[in-house]
């Protein structure tokens, strides 16, 4: 399978001998990490040897042809990403080579990407069937449950559900107390004659407005913030990993939640005013 | 032989009207079987001591609050069976207010308390404008309508008052203590300009303790203890 790249795990190159000084033409190729590459000062052209032992049995030259930033795995966010690829005959060659078969070294996981990603549960399927005890199945998320990130999900969906439930009883006692603070200028109105529906189609409006903005600033200092909340957490982790994201449709299910919470917010505390009577809104 | 002729409705015609106040300590009676009738174009002043009843009276006079019992109607109209909406749109169009604390809009201009009725009974844009412009000379403040309530004195507040009670060019005129938080002076150019009112055909009800203001009522009417005692 000459097109596949193979990820060697961290342990095989937590092996990788001290960086060769003379150049190998006959080395073959390997991809480095940026974080291998900032680790063992290795720069595009220098030659590293390979072993799976530290003692170096077995050992062969790689030619470093380029660094790469390790693609982000939410599962292994905190674990240091110390990798090299390399084309799997070479690491067929290495892994072959092994002296002590009870070596704790040892290949674990083999990432493969595919040519047509759909084809992933099909060729995962194929493998386990040739090769009994290896488990070979996709990356992408499992709908069947067994997800693990869909348990933070509803971990998540719970927290926003509180919040939204605490926000909206904040937001109407903000609102009742606002209302009362207008106690008397609704009193007055009221006396001149404006109607209750026109004192709520104001409410409403006002209401919309101040919702509407209020949504909209929330969605940009978001979209403002998110950028500072994965630096630091990129830069925390150091992974390329993305922790806050916030979509087109996320902005709008927090606009859809908060403009009616805001309209609803602002009725419920003019109503408090609007069902009293006119001489008890006025009286000091 | 002459045809009989129907006087013309008076404008409020209050019998026998009592007003009680629920209290946790106890009922309060404001008003006790209290009879009252303004014809249109009168000028009565009401007076009394603290307590007893007048400003209850006008709330009840101004289709403000209801009855507990008696008979109330509004240029024929029974206020007890009027909604709320109903007892709204004559406050808006028949009754102007006018009280001792003003009562102005403070995040309005003197131009915009006064249009407020106006666009609120839905007259024209162009016709609201003259109105108001008129209303604020006719007050003598065309040169303060911009202005907001903090910016001008107790005496233009009060004028600014009467300017909107006028908006909508009401039968009746009620004034609840309009000279109270006001100097000698102006008071009586208050006065004034209730007589200037009166004299263009508005009837005028005002409660008052000042003299000189109920002096100038063509009707005196006098309260005690929720009674009309004196008239």
């Amino acid at each position: 399978m000459p097109q596949l790249v193979v990820i060697v795990s961290a342990l095989v190159v937590a092996a990788a001998s001290a960086v060769g000084a003379a150049a190998s033409s006959a080395a073959p190729d390997i991809l480095v990490s940026r974080q291998l590459a900032e680790s063992a000062h290795l720069h595009v052209g220098d030659t590293v040897t390979l072993a799976l032992d530290a003692d170096g049995k077995g050992r062969r030259p790689f030619r470093v042809v380029g660094v790469y930033e390790p693609t982000p795995d939410p599962m292994r966010f905190t674990a240091r990403r110390i990798e090299a690829r390399m084309h799997l005959p070479d690491l067929l060659g290495i892994t072959s080579a092994r002296p002590d078969a009870d070596s704790i070294d040892e290949v674990d996981a083999i990432n493969v990407r595919l040519a047509s990603p759909a084809d992933a549960r099909a060729f995962g399927a194929a493998v386990m069937t040739r090769t009994p005890g290896i488990v070979a199945q996709p990356t992408a998320r499992a709908r069947d449950g067994s997800d693990p990130f869909a348990v933070l999900e509803r971990f998540h969906f719970a927290i926003a559900i509180v919040t939204v439930l605490g926000s909206t009883a904040f937001l109407l006692a903000l609102m009742v107390m606002r209302a009362e603070e207008r106690r008397e200028t609704v009193g007055i109105v009221r006396l001149i004659g404006i109607s209750q529906r026109s004192i709520l189609l104001e409410v409403l409006a006002e209401g919309l407005l101040i919702a509407a903005a209020g949504a909209l600033f929330g969605v940009l200092f978001a979209r403002a913030t998110e950028g500072l909340i994965n630096r630091f957490f990129q830069w925390r982790y150091d992974t390329a990993l993305v922790f806050v994201r916030v979509t087109a449709g996320i902005a709008l299910q927090s606009v859809a939640l908060a403009v009616p919470l805001g309209i609803v917010a602002g009725l419920v505390g003019s109503w408090t005013l609007l069902r009293r009577d006119v001489v008890a809104l006025i009286r000091r | 032989m002459m045809p009989a002729t129907n006087p013309p409705p008076a404008i409020v015609d209050g019998r026998d009207l009592t007003r009680v106040f629920p209290m946790t300590a106890g009922a309060v009676t404001a008003l006790n079987h209290a009879s009252i009738r303004i014809e249109p174009g009168e000028y009565v002043a009401i007076t009394g001591p603290s307590g007893c009843g007048k400003s209850t009276l006008l709330h009840l006079l101004g289709c403000v609050d209801r009855p507990s019992s008696g008979s109330l109607t509004f240029e024929g109209r029974n206020v007890a069976r009027l909604s709320e909406a109903d007892r709204s749109r004559i406050r808006l169009t028949r009754i102007g207010f006018v009280f001792q604390r003003f009562f102005l809009l403070p995040m309005l201009t003197a131009w915009e308390n006064v249009e407020l009725p106006q666009a609120e009974a839905g007259m024209a844009r162009r016709e609201r404008r003259d109105r108001t412009r008129a209303l604020l000379e006719y007050v003598g403040l065309a040169e303060r309508i911009d202005h907001r309530p903090s910016q001008l004195s107790g005496g233009e507040m009060q004028r600014v008052a009467i300017a909107r009670a006028l908006a909508n060019r009401p039968a009746l005129l009620l004034a609840d203590e309009p000279t109270g938080e006001l100097d000698d002076d102006t008071g009586e150019q208050i006065a004034d300009l209730f007589d200037r009112v009166h004299a263009d055909g508005t009837a005028i009800v005002v409660v008052t303790h000042n003299a000189f203001v109920s002096a100038r009522a063509a009707r005196r009417l006098a309260m005690r203890s929720g009674r009309i005692v004196e008239e």
